[in-house]
């Protein structure tokens, strides 16, 4: 059992981006800026008919909490997980979750670089786990 | 801000009304709400026939809805009912509301409650069929779909679900931001846990009044998510609050202690609302400071003029960022502020004296209005000498300012 996004008209090209393990944002047709989650039009410039536009999967953690306390019970095995807002480097912003690496070692502004899992059949969530560059140096 | 401030004492708060506050009482959410609005209506002496305005929390977090009201208390008509979204954020709102219909002529006299009863109505801590908003399975090991509803289909799947876990990335994020170690953290939040905590020891009112906690209690209890503890968050139980707000003209006519309404704001900018998922801006900017500087200059006071606050604390870190947000202590001082001056009885500004969120009772800010004004009335159990100028505020810029 997983938790898994409802997917939208709006939702899905992101949804099905993922599962063929690619990340992607929104990105206005008409002025070029880019954001995240999507929006049915672009609030810079208000075009209408916003594109898609894949970013490289790169980013930085920007805040997290290691959740040692499930409050819903498809979590419960899952226990403690590090929730966290990554940055990307082109921008935006996201949700996701921390993995590949030990809850007490992830820190503020590590680099961090998006993977895919499948959670269910068919939808797959891209998490983040720490930049091969940043292991390297010892974590 | 053009023209003159909206209310400028010319609203009151003019009687309040709450019920015990327990773990599972007795009555559903609709007894309760009766129960407090009666108490409010005697406090002010009046009577449910005199009420013609309603102003409320947004289901789904008020269960209590304007009919069941009605028809329960038997008010002849209502001509001015309101009812304001986003949880805590309604705070303010409900009260600008309340004062905006009374000022222009739409209302007379206007409740305001808030009933809660997480005993039957769900845990706000859940977010599983456990919880009033949550979402369970379809069936034994069916997948859980998260509708995309204020984007929480790009939160939940990742368990970022309550709200105890995303103040814990506020107030991790306050951490970085200014450089706090651990112990710095833990210091400041549990110098706000443990001073709330004393304030309820004295208040017979407080579900934690008999429970003392130290700084070993503290530091021993279990992480929910980090860096919160348990005492880091607030209470869950069964609860109502009720106010009654009307003109001062006829407030003056009831009572001789009438609370008079110096401000009251809401205020909502794009991923700033408190639930939300936080990606532009500063993560701390939770609180516009115009919001804030609108909150003072249309109650046409200053910082030093308030004498005690109730911040909105559904857990410690958020009176901590109030402080600054609302302009008390500096940006990035806070933290240091706590733990040196604190927030108790003999500190520059006395804070939830009622014991709060985290320790009288969880009811949405709501008690918060009502200790204030038993602060002002100077009835309250941990009374604040001369109290006379007291500020209610939320996190996110839904916030008042009541003066006797």
């Amino acid at each position: 059992m997983a938790v898994v996004p409802g997917m939208t008209e709006l939702t899905a090209p992101y949804w099905e981006a993922a599962r063929e393990k690619r990340l992607v944002v929104q990105e206005c047709q008409s002025c070029g800026q880019v954001w995240h989650p999507p929006l049915p039009r672009c609030p810079h410039c208000h075009a209408a008919d916003p594109g898609w536009r894949p970013v490289r999967g790169d980013g930085t953690v920007y805040t997290y909490t290691v959740v040692r306390h499930p409050t819903h019970y498809a979590f419960a095995d899952a226990i403690p997980y590090v929730l966290a807002i990554v940055e990307l480097a082109e921008g935006p912003r996201l949700v996701t979750a921390i993995t590949g690496v030990p809850p007490e070692q992830v820190r503020a502004g590590q680099p961090v670089r998006a993977v895919f899992r499948e959670v269910a059949d068919g939808v797959t969530l891209p998490y983040f786990e720490p930049a091969p560059r940043d292991t390297e140096h010892g974590g | 801000m053009s023209g003159r401030p909206p209310f400028s004492k010319e609203v009151a708060i003019v009687g309040i009304g709450q019920t015990a506050y327990g773990k599972a009482l007795p009555g559903t959410a609709w007894d309760l709400a009766l129960e407090a609005i009666l108490a409010a209506l005697a406090d002010a002496g009046l009577e449910p026939r005199d009420v013609d305005g309603i102003c409320r929390f947004a289901p789904p977090f008020e269960p209590v809805s304007e009919p069941q009201l009605v028809r329960a208390l038997g008010i002849p008509e209502l001509r001015f009912f309101a009812e304001s979204p986003l949880g805590g954020e309604a705070l303010g709102a409900v009260l600008a509301h309340a004062a905006a219909a009374v000022t222009a002529g739409l209302a007379r006299t206007v409740v305001v409650y808030r009933a809660l009863s997480q005993s039957r109505g769900g845990r706000f801590g859940r977010a599983d069929g456990r919880g009033p908003g949550g979402a369970g399975s379809g069936g034994a090991g069916a997948d859980v779909v998260v509708p995309e509803e204020d984007n929480r289909s790009f939160a939940w799947p990742y368990g970022l679900m309550s709200p105890g876990q995303l103040f814990a990335l506020w107030a991790r994020r306050y951490a970085i931001v200014h450089g706090l170690t651990d112990e710095d953290l833990t210091r400041a939040l549990g110098s706000i846990a443990i001073t709330q905590r004393r304030y309820a020891n004295n208040n017979p009112n407080a579900m934690m009044r008999d429970r003392k906690m130290g700084w070993d209690d503290y530091r021993r209890a279990r992480m929910i998510s980090e860096p919160l503890r348990l005492f880091d968050l607030c209470l869950e139980n069964d609860g109502a609050c009720a106010y009654v707000v009307t003109s001062a003209e006829v407030a003056r006519t009831l009572r001789d202690d009438p609370v008079f309404v110096l401000s009251a704001t809401q205020t909502l900018s794009p991923y700033r609302e408190p639930m939300g998922i936080y990606v532009t801006g500063e993560l701390l900017e939770l609180f516009p400071p115009a919001a804030a500087e609108r909150l003072f200059a249309e109650a046409g006071v200053g910082r030093g003029d308030i004498d005690v606050a109730e911040f909105y604390d559904a857990t410690s870190y958020m009176p901590l960022r109030s402080l600054e947000s609302y302009g008390f202590v500096p940006d990035g001082q806070a933290w240091r502020y706590v733990a040196e001056a604190g927030t108790g009885p003999d500190s520059p500004l006395p804070v939830n004296t009622h014991g709060g969120h985290l320790s009288e009772a969880y009811l949405h800010g709501m008690n918060g209005v009502l200790e204030a004004v038993r602060q002002l009335r100077g009835t309250a159990f941990n009374q604040v000498a001369n109290a006379e100028i007291a500020l209610v505020g939320a996190p996110a810029g839904s916030a008042m300012i009541l003066a006797r």
